[in-house]
């Protein structure tokens, strides 16, 4: 957190004065960032402290809280329904992030190059990224219409095969929120890999084939390598926006039907605002944050390893 | 470099003062809190029924010399007040339906009432002050307005396809197949649907629905003694019944508007407006939103049908208002809910200004007559209902966490076509008995 100062120290300085412009270089980086970090101090960290606080005790709205200590995390650990939402959340991160990733990695080498109509293509491509999940949300209910002019059943029909009930089904209403995400997410890895191989070698490619490498050889050990970064980038992304994903199930199914897209939050925001058990839905909120801390470190931890 | 080093410095220092100043204005408008400023008033209603709400404020501020401020919303009202509850924020006075009784004196946010006190209390219908006592006697509100379901039934659809009015299930579900079958509106599209069902899980939606169905099948929720004390009734043939009659319009005859098992009451409003479906059980204050669109010409209100063994019910619920128990401003509170209650109020809210939806649907003040206060025949058949054939949801200390327990398992089961009814309702019910159980109201 405390800024990188050095750079500032300047040798040829009187250093009689330096006592006095040194203050002055230790407090105005601090003043710069003074307004963003008192915003961020009272509208996210404050908050998050009292999310933490709030998760000792049982909240009551009429008169003072009541210190519970670990209760509330202790049944976070033995919630059947937040586990059954966790496994839910753990195979829509897997599928997800998986099948975004090659995706993306799969037009990203087709999207590579600086021609203008590869420019205009992926601004073209980028858009669902920056629509707003609520909007992708009420897009795709529309698409999904489970009737037999809805448009994807419109679409399989013309390979012979019968509307779907998609998001009224249970059984399809899970897999049908991955497809979702996966469309609107594959932009955003694409573009992260694009701007990777962009910073692959080009040399490398060349002495590879000078080699006698073919397409396949020379994606595996110059691509892939040249790109392990920008992997890590999209991988940590997408499991962290992954695990807490929210609006794109709140505005499509609610977590149903039959409890089949309950996701880690959606069970959360249930418990905490439909049975206002303000500290439980804290506590299981403050494990889930140090789970995808923990695992984001974990993952970093390793991949630095992996590259020594 | 000196300059340059400098002025960075002075812009850092600006930035700040800025931010101290932000602050400061976050601070000082904490500070205006202490003037008692208006009445603060919650409730959960549309724009169109706030402007109902401001006129009976206007009268009321005419009366007093007491200001209102409105904040109103449908959307997760609830939740909006929990947040302001943790925020130590709450209004003077929240007006919402009946069903958050429960919720609210367990939320310990409303303060009780005694009856004697509140002035022009005894005009009110014994029927509707039952709706704002709990189980052991105690009241925590002051009914507003009262309702029963009524049947909005697309009449060009029905008239075109030469069917008769539904008076049992069967014609309802015959109508319903129809609607989907037939094209009813004549655009040579199969885009019709039957009959409208919201069976989202939010705010317990599905159950409040299917409740109206499963008092005409003869069944409840809960059995209760006659010591208040309840168990779930939900393994009764009525209940097995009642979804048995909801498989078979969404699974056999596909009679229902798309998406239905994941809707909302609002969108559930939507699939009717928009003409996708042609059948809503839905409370009165519908009247004027139907009547703007799909049109008032083409909108029929009728009674609900009669279940199997003929038995006519429809649930019947209302508004209370509450007092929270956070005011500073309770004789202002309690003035303004006896302006609410008193003729002249109940006037106000069952005739809506120009774009206005009423607020009071039946008066709940006796000196009142619902069909000449709304000077609207439709509203004589409303309260007809009401009187005759309404049944209010069951009396519990937390009714909002029962109905959700109850949607949860009715939409679990209506998911899926495959699902065995009365083995779902089996272990559906003894939820029902554990929720029972945790209110302290099991019989044993």
């Amino acid at each position: 957190m405390k800024p990188n100062l050095e750079h500032n120290v300047k040798p040829y300085d009187d250093p009689a004065q330096n006592g006095r412009r040194s203050f002055g270089d230790a407090l105005s980086p601090w003043l710069f960032l003074a307004p963003a970090l008192l915003i961020f101090l009272y509208f996210k960290f404050i908050p998050m402290l009292r999310g933490v606080q709030m998760s000792f005790y049982k909240v009551s709205f009429g008169d003072a809280d009541e210190w519970v200590g670990w209760d509330n995390f202790a049944r976070v650990f033995t919630d059947e329904a937040l586990r059954n939402a966790a496994g839910r959340t753990l195979l829509y991160v897997l599928v997800t992030v998986t099948l975004s990733a090659f995706i993306g990695l799969l037009l990203a080498q087709a999207l590579q190059g600086t021609a203008r109509h590869m420019r205009i293509l992926r601004t073209a491509m980028f858009l669902p990224a920056v629509t707003s999940a609520a909007v992708v949300a009420e897009i795709w209910r529309i698409l999904y219409a489970p009737t037999p002019a809805g448009v994807v059943n419109t679409v399989i029909g013309w390979v012979g095969a019968a509307p779907q009930g998609f998001f009224s089904n249970p059984d399809q209403a899970l897999a049908a929120l991955m497809g979702m995400h996966v469309w609107k997410h594959v932009p955003y890895d694409t573009v992260i890999f694009v701007a990777g191989l962009a910073g692959v070698n080009r040399e490398l490619y060349d002495a590879a084939a000078v080699d006698g490498a073919n397409a396949w050889h020379r994606f595996v050990h110059v691509t892939l390598p040249g790109l392990a970064p920008a992997i890590t980038v999209v991988l940590t992304l997408g499991c962290i926006r992954g695990f807490r994903v929210f609006t794109e199930v709140y505005a499509t199914t609610g977590g149903g039907p039959a409890g089949s897209t309950e996701v880690v939050m959606t069970h959360i925001y249930k418990q905490g605002f439909q049975e206002l058990d303000f500290g439980y839905a804290a506590a299981a909120s403050t494990v889930l944050f140090l789970f995808t801390a923990i695992a984001t470190a974990a993952f970093l931890a390793w991949r630095r390893r992996g590259k020594r | 470099m000196k300059h340059a080093h400098l002025a960075s410095w002075r812009s850092g220092a600006v930035a700040s003062l800025v931010a101290l100043w932000l602050m400061n204005s976050v601070t000082a408008s904490a500070a205006a809190a202490n003037d008692p400023g208006p009445l603060r008033i919650w409730t959960r209603s549309s724009n169109d029924g706030r402007k109902t709400y401001d006129a009976i404020a206007a009268a009321f501020t005419a009366k007093t010399g007491v200001r209102v401020e409105y904040f109103n919303a449908t959307t997760d009202f609830e939740q909006r007040l929990a947040r302001a509850a943790v925020g130590r924020d709450l209004p003077d006075v929240i007006i919402n339906d009946g069903g958050s009784l429960g919720q609210f004196v367990n939320m310990g946010i409303v303060a009780p009432i005694a009856r004697a006190d509140i002035v022009g209390g005894a005009d009110l219908h014994e029927r509707a002050w039952r709706t704002a006592t709990l189980p052991d006697g105690r009241v925590f509100a002051v009914p507003t307005s009262a309702q029963a379901h009524v049947m909005f039934i697309r009449k060009d659809w029905r008239t075109r396809l030469g069917l008769p009015v539904p008076q049992t299930w069967d014609d309802l579900a015959a109508l319903a197949k129809a609607f989907t079958e037939r094209d009813p509106d004549g655009n040579g599209r199969a885009d019709t649907y039957g009959f409208v069902f919201p069976g989202s899980t939010a705010r317990g939606y599905t159950a409040w629905f299917i409740s109206s169905f499963l008092y005409q099948a003869g069944g409840d929720f809960v059995r209760q003694g006659a010591d208040g004390s309840s168990r779930g009734a939900l393994t009764e043939p009525a209940a097995i019944q009642t979804l048995s009659f909801f498989k078979r319009l969404l699974c056999d005859d596909k009679s229902v508007q798309a998406g239905a098992i994941n809707a909302t009451t609002q969108e559930a409003n939507r699939a009717f407006i928009s003409g996708q479906a042609g059948i809503y059980l839905s409370g009165p204050y519908h009247i004027s939103l139907f009547d703007k669109e799909p049109g008032a010409d083409r909108v029929e209100v009728v009674p609900a049908p009669a279940g199997p063994s003929g038995v006519r019910a429809t649930l019947a619920g209302g508004e209370l208002a509450f007092i929270t128990k956070t005011t500073r401003r309770r004789a202002d509170a309690t003035r303004f809910i006896e302006f609410l209650i008193s003729p002249e109020g109940q006037s106000l809210g069952t005739r809506p200004p120009q774009g206005g939806l009423p607020v009071v649907r039946l008066p709940v003040n006796r000196n009142l007559d619902a069909a000449t206060a709304h000077q609207d025949p439709r509203w004589a058949l409303v309260a007809d209902e009401y009187l005759q054939h309404g049944k209010p949801l069951p009396l519990v200390p937390n009714w909002a966490r029962l109905q959700q327990v109850a949607a949860d398992g009715f939409n679990a089961t209506l998911a899926r076509c495959s699902s065995n009814v009365a083995a779902d309702l089996q272990a559906l019910n003894l939820k029902i008995d554990a929720e029972l159980a945790k209110q302290r109201v099991r019989a044993r």
